[in-house]
């Protein structure tokens, strides 16, 4: 048979004790593919079982020999498939991820023929950890606020946490099916074990897991100082920084320093003057990264906003129409930008402390993968001249801290416009080849 | 040697250290596709990359295999274990001095079946300060052995003039007398990966680091499964000199679409009747195209789409930026950035016009493409621009990278191109008129009143 590996629907079903980071990487995963343009979306029993039963259930809810309780964990697993299945139909989704213990053996058997028979590939991402520490840490960062210990005194919470995870002991059966698609995690990534991958995708989601590390590290993002096209309003170029940007180059060194200390770091940049001239005063290992150059506004390159407007009044409207997908003519789209930058964010994955200096439309997509910002929203994301932005990732999301500098710089930032009454008409150009590396076949 | 991200004055990528590759498993079990399709990968990537195989020393120390007694690679001969053992060591030295005079990456292709031999090599390499990487091939399906004894171990110099029947009967005793000395890695203090059945299975313990990462997912998406690579260039556009202009395609253009169509799928049709006449009975594989996202490429596969073919834009896929270049002849370059292209003359691989990319930068674009297409089991065909076939050809060929800015991709040429255990196989074919289907006439082609020029 010829696979359609392309444009297949697939369920990451996650297997593994509690506080094992099956949440964690759920949400990652998730977060990682919708920032590739894939549909995706995560179904969690969890919430479905305080949907539908209250939270605050104590451990006994979760012992197998209790009857009422189990009945009813079925239940919220069920109501949580049926969601599912309904928006793989539905909504057209690529991917969905199906966020529960899935500790045996009957109940992997059980979802991967419901899936099956609504030709949806199953991969199981079990993560298995046997450092006691780290299982204890994450329940006292994670678990102990969840909703289910509200309120509740956070060593009784603990001490209930683990006669809940002792529960799923009893039962628990690691993952030996050898003819099912499978991915094992043993303590975050040390052995891994894959198992009949089908499809470049899930090869992708795979290769992603196998690089995350939950070592505490800071991400610093900042644009390079002000350029003189900044100053004169034009768009693109590789022109030199401003006076006041070579202030801010002189600047950053003793910034950096001062919220870093004496950590080590590494400073990409691209490979274009004004990020370079940026990063020259700093003490620390450099590489330049092409993938990191500013999105290429082809033929409009070096034009302020109000010749574009003159010279390609409907390329102008087109973008302020569905800015994200707009391809510039002979040059690139936001889309094309994320796809470019996939390698540094699996790289920025791998790493520990990263300073960016990057432009404003690769920052702006670098930052939506951090925040999970929706594809409309990022090229109007605020990512000032002049400022330090550092990015802590936590077990869910990114702390972040915004260190505006004292120099001054013109704000290149364009609003949204308001949305106008009619439609734009769209000359096709805009429309046509938004594809995903992934999954879209172009019609 | 291409694409590498970050290359320093020694050549080497700064942060990944030395590296050393050393497979591990019984005869036949695809070691050698393993190390070979690595070295490729890595040379691609920019990695000054070698393997170094000691069945090759061993051919070259003792002789082939008629010449040798029988039980010469019986782990349990003691008799010839001095002599493999010298053999061995020589190859591993050699490597570990090629290491330390520059190279980044060496692959020791061998069996080190036990775990004696395994400690004592990652001893030693420990002490040249080299981070060992086993890579251990399993294989537990008889037929995928077999096929892989017949296709590739017969033929090679150690059989030179032997009955082919005799010779697989041989490399079954070649092999089954390592099988009771075999012992599979359970170290799990070692970095290894296991690969089992061709990939159906792998298990990796304990790898880090950027190289070794990257490793990881090209090992994860190397299959040995038959199929096709077709490589097609793009028609020719109303626009010929200018890349932003992204013009559409012109008349010619579309007729060579059209003729690109017809042609390959009554290429596809007769090759499909030859191999059933010759008695295979493969499945049959889909064809899918891949396009970049610029106007000329992706209307030269609008033929396939109307077809009900899935074409995929892949906007990484598009033709090298030549920045300010754009839109100038060679003589106007010249003329312009006279510095400029005298150094492009000297480095065409690495130079970078002003606001243009250089091949290396094409290369470090076009990698998402390389591990995809190593994935794909379909068959596909890529319509892309000179240049990015020129690196993805480089790639499946392991060309230099001074040679990539010179490799001829015509216009009006299909190339195909088989992929197989130790590299690649091609046939070049001019596109023409088959008469099979029919081409639109050039009148109707034009309708919507647009002049070619």
């Amino acid at each position: 048979m010829s696979s359609r590996s392309s444009n297949s629907r697939i369920a990451c079903v996650m297997v593994g004790l509690p506080a094992r980071g099956k949440t964690y990487i759920a949400q990652k995963v998730c977060r990682y593919l919708q920032w590739l343009c894939v549909s995706t979306k995560v179904f969690n029993v969890g919430n479905y079982r305080r949907k539908l039963h209250g939270a605050h259930q104590m451990h006994s809810f979760f012992d197998p020999s209790n009857e009422a309780g189990e009945i009813a964990r079925k239940e919220a697993a069920a109501e949580a498939l049926k969601d599912m299945l309904r928006w793989f139909e539905d909504e057209n989704g690529t991917v969905a991820i199906f966020d529960a213990t899935n500790s045996t053996r009957d109940r992997r058997s059980f979802l991967l023929n419901h899936c099956k028979k609504h030709d949806i590939q199953v991969i199981f991402i079990e993560s298995v950890c046997q450092d006691e520490d780290l299982i204890l840490q994450n329940i006292m960062e994670v678990k102990l606020s969840s909703p289910d210990y509200k309120d509740m005194d956070p060593e009784r919470a603990a001490e209930d946490f683990r006669a809940r995870i002792s529960h799923y002991k009893e039962a628990y059966e690691t993952i030996t099916e050898s003819d099912y698609t499978y991915i094992k995690l043993v303590n975050v990534g040390s052995q891994v074990v894959i198992n009949m991958i089908q499809g470049y995708l899930q090869s992708r989601i795979v290769y992603y897991l196998m690089n995350l590390h939950i070592l505490p590290r800071s991400i610093f993002f900042s644009r390079h100082g002000e350029s003189i096209f900044n100053l004169m309003g034009k768009i693109g170029g590789d022109s030199d920084l401003s006076p006041r940007g070579r202030k801010y180059a002189n600047a950053l060194p003793k910034l950096i320093h001062e919220h870093l200390g004496d950590q080590p770091l590494t400073v990409w940049t691209s490979t274009m003057k004004r990020t370079i001239q940026t990063a020259e005063q700093l003490p620390y290992p450099k590489l330049q990264w092409k993938a990191l150059d500013e999105l290429d506004a082809g033929v409009c390159d070096g034009m302020t906003y109000e010749e574009i407007e003159k010279k390609y009044p409907e390329d102008y409207a087109n973008r302020d129409d569905d800015k994200f997908n707009y391809r510039y003519r002979g040059g690139e789209s936001y889309r094309d930008v994320v796809l470019r930058l996939e390698p540094v964010i699996m790289e920025l994955e791998r790493q520990q402390n990263i300073l960016i200096i990057g432009h404003q439309a690769i920052l702006r997509c670098i930052y939506a993968y951090f925040h999970n910002n929706p594809h409309d929203e990022l090229p109007y994301i605020k990512i000032p001249l002049h400022t330090i932005i550092k990015l802590t990732p936590k077990a869910y999301g990114c702390a972040e801290i915004k260190y505006k500098v004292d120099i001054d710089a013109v704000d290149t930032h364009r609003p949204k416009p308001q949305p106008k009454s009619a439609k734009q008409v769209v000359n096709g150009r805009s429309s046509i080849a938004s594809s995903n590396p992934l999954t879209n076949v172009a019609s | 040697m291409a694409a590498q991200l970050y290359k320093t004055t020694s050549g080497r990528l700064f942060h990944a250290g030395q590296i050393a590759i050393i497979t591990v498993g019984l005869p036949a079990r695809g070691k050698t596709h393993v190390a070979r399709s690595l070295c490729r990968y890595l040379r691609w990537l920019g990695v000054p990359t070698k393997v170094f195989s000691v069945g090759n020393y061993r051919r070259h120390v003792i002789g082939n295999a008629s010449s040798l007694p029988h039980d010469f690679f019986n782990p349990g001969n003691l008799e010839t274990a001095e002599a493999r053992h010298k053999i061995a060591t020589e190859c591993l030295q050699d490597m570990i001095k090629w290491l330390q005079e520059g190279g980044q990456v060496g692959i020791y292709d061998a069996s080190n079946t036990t775990q004696d031999r395994r400690k004592e090599v990652h001893d030693i390499l420990i002490s040249h300060n080299v981070h060992p990487l086993f890579i251990e091939s399993i294989c537990d399906k008889s037929e995928i052995i077999e096929t892989n004894i017949r296709s590739v171990k017969i033929t090679s110099p150690d059989y030179v003039g032997w009955d082919p029947e005799e010779a697989v009967k041989d490399y079954w005793t070649r092999i089954n007398n390592h099988l009771e000395h075999y012992e599979t890695i359970n170290d799990t203090e070692l970095s290894f990966v296991k690969m089992i059945n061709v990939g159906e299975r792998i298990i990796v313990n304990n790898v880090k680091g950027y190289l070794q990462s990257r490793i990881m997912f090209y090992l994860m998406n190397l299959h040995i499964s038959p199929r096709i690579i077709y490589f097609a260039r793009s028609g020719e556009s109303m626009n010929e000199t200018s890349q932003k202009a992204d013009a559409e395609l012109s008349l010619a253009g579309k007729h060579y679409a059209y003729t690109l169509k017809n042609f390959l799928l009554a290429l596809r049709e007769r090759e499909k009747k030859e191999r059933k006449e010759q008695g295979w009975d493969d499945d049959e594989r889909m064809l899918t195209i891949w396009t970049s996202a610029r106007q000329r490429s992706y209307q030269t596969a609008k033929p396939f789409l109307d077809e009900g073919f899935n074409v995929y834009h892949r906007p990484s896929l598009a033709e090298i930026n030549v920045g300010e270049a754009d839109n100038l002849t060679v003589e106007e370059i010249k003329a312009k950035f006279p510095e400029e292209y005298e150094k492009q003359q000297k480095d065409p691989y690495h130079y970078r016009y002003p606001r243009a990319e250089s091949y290396q930068d094409l290369a470090v674009r076009i990698e998402s493409i390389i591990l995809e297409l190593e994935y794909e089991k379909n068959d596909v065909l890529i319509i892309a621009h000179e240049s990015v076939l020129r690196c993805l050809y480089a790639y499946l060929f392991d060309r230099p990278e001074d040679e990539i800015p010179r490799i001829v991709i015509p216009r009006n040429y299909l190339i195909e191109i088989i992929p197989s255990a130790y590299g690649c196989r091609e046939t070049r074919m001019e596109i023409v008129d088959t008469f099979v289907h029919s081409v639109p006439l050039l009148a109707d082609l034009s309708h919507n009143g647009k002049k070619s020029d």
